[in-house]
């Protein structure tokens, strides 16, 4: 099975290669966008930190030297859905996308892939669609999760859900904490999501958009709440 | 196990309700950040409605119509009814006599802002007839207008048309209390909490903009949220 990985950095390329090029049978490659089209110095330059970052730079370099020498490391100079981008993608010809780019994919950047794109959102489909998701759902008493899905050109309207992991938040104590536990999953569940999908008798649950709600960004003073919220959790724990 | 989970969602509620508090007794001085003296003027005979609705203590009135309410008319204008929702007056109404006409979320959607203000306004004269089940589509609608489009132009500092977002936050305001609906309240702590800069220019109508403080400061001290 070939996989892409959409980035908005090598170092996020590397991290989710890290953890699915372990899959068997997969043929793992980046492609690495140049979000909000940033000016080539500005680019690397982030580049270049983010790589810092990792702590782990000669596995970084080493790493992303071997994905270039095989061609399986591509740099996007042009938009994502610009037409040159969609073509250099289709040339890779790949079963899977995984979403790991701050965007919004057209229809013809989704059929590029032949199974698609998945995204892992951090929030319980179907009933939490749209932004804030982990902070709604812990103001409204309701589980964190992640769920995995095959995205269309809406907002987590995807009809196809791929897997579901359920992520206490009561480890967190405040709504940062929580996010970057959640955000941090992502590599781990991609890897578990194309498991299923390459498994025998793969099904898909239906992700019914009428059962559930889209959220928006979340207001301060209702962070703070969900802040509280936490944090009590976590002191009661602690107790 | 699940007596902890009800206690959670208790503790939740309390934290949840003395954050919407905090807020109420802010907006009782913050209102001023908005509301110049000028436009305070410009409400007229309305203008100590507004002030004592804003700066007073927490009067809480309950707009929840009855369950089998219908599409209703009155006589009153558009700004008026908001406003005397926002102060905690009634509004005299009637069932209407004529059907209200269709109107689908996708046609709304195509609206351009001039024809969607136009019909907003006429639709919603009576403002509560946003709660009923017939209108949650628009009501969907007017949200993500808000929480998408609007919200980026006004942190954008980008031009906007002031009187289409203040009817939006009223209305969806009387929403977010006819439905007990959170993400509904939420598009209103989210404005309020805009820089300056970016609300500045909500002063050029000040009856809408009364209306959406008022509005919010009801919701805030809301007994069951």
């Amino acid at each position: 099975m070939r996989v892409a990985a959409i980035t908005d950095s090598l170092a996020t390329g590397v991290r989710i290669a890290r953890e699915v090029e372990r899959l068997p049978g997969v043929d793992f490659s980046i492609v690495c966008c140049n979000l909000g089209m940033r000016p080539a110095f500005r680019r690397w330059l982030r580049e270049f930190a983010l790589a810092l970052k990792s702590f782990r730079w000669r596995q970084y370099i080493t790493k992303l030297w071997s994905y270039s020498r095989s061609g399986r490391l591509v740099i996007l100079n042009q938009p994502l859905d610009d037409p040159a981008s969609v073509a250099r993608l289709k040339s890779l010809h790949c079963d899977v996308g995984l979403h790991a780019a701050n965007v919004i994919y057209r229809d013809a950047t989704i059929a590029a892939f032949r199974l698609g794109i998945l995204n892992a959102h951090i929030g319980i489909l179907p009933g939490y669609r749209g932004r804030s998701v982990a902070e709604w759902s812990v103001l409204q008493g309701d589980p964190t999760a992640i769920t995995v899905f095959f995205i269309d050109n809406g907002i987590d309207t995807g009809s196809r859900i791929v897997l579901r992991e359920f992520i206490p938040s009561t480890d967190s104590k405040n709504v940062r904490e929580l996010k970057s536990t959640l955000f941090g999953c992502d590599a781990r569940l991609y890897r578990k999501a194309l498991e299923v999908v390459v498994s025998d008798g793969f099904h898909c649950e239906h992700n019914d958009v009428s059962k559930g709600k889209r959220y928006y960004v979340m207001s301060r003073i209702l962070t703070s709440a969900v802040d509280s919220i936490l944090e009590s959790r976590t002191g009661a724990a602690d107790e | 196990m699940a007596a902890s989970r009800f206690a959670q969602r208790d503790s939740s509620r309390t934290i949840l309700r003395s954050g919407l508090l905090r807020r109420r007794a802010e907006l009782r001085t913050g209102w001023q950040r908005f509301i110049t003296v000028k436009s305070l003027e410009q409400l007229g005979s309305n203008a100590a409605k507004v002030v004592s609705a804003l700066s007073g203590q927490d009067a809480f009135h309950d707009w929840q119509p009855a369950a089998t309410m219908e599409w209703q008319d009155c006589d009153a204008n558009l700004p008026e009814c908001l406003i005397s929702l926002g102060v905690g007056e009634g509004i005299v109404s009637r069932p209407s006599t004529t059907k209200p006409t269709v109107l689908s979320c996708s046609d709304f959607k195509g609206l351009r802002t001039k024809a969607r203000l136009e019909t907003l306004c006429a639709r919603y004269r009576y403002p509560l007839n946003i709660g009923l089940e017939r209108e949650s589509e628009i009501a969907e609608e007017l949200l993500r207008q808000l929480m998408v489009a609007d919200r980026a132009k006004l942190e954008a500092k980008a031009e906007f048309e002031v009187d289409d977002v203040l009817l939006k936050l009223s209305l969806t305001g009387i929403y977010a209390r006819m439905k007990h609906d959170l993400r509904f309240l939420d598009a209103l702590n989210y404005f309020y909490e805009l820089p300056q800069r970016s609300v500045a220019r909500l002063n050029h109508n000040p009856y809408f903009l009364a209306a959406w403080l008022c509005i919010y400061a009801q919701l805030l001290c809301a007994p069951d949220w």
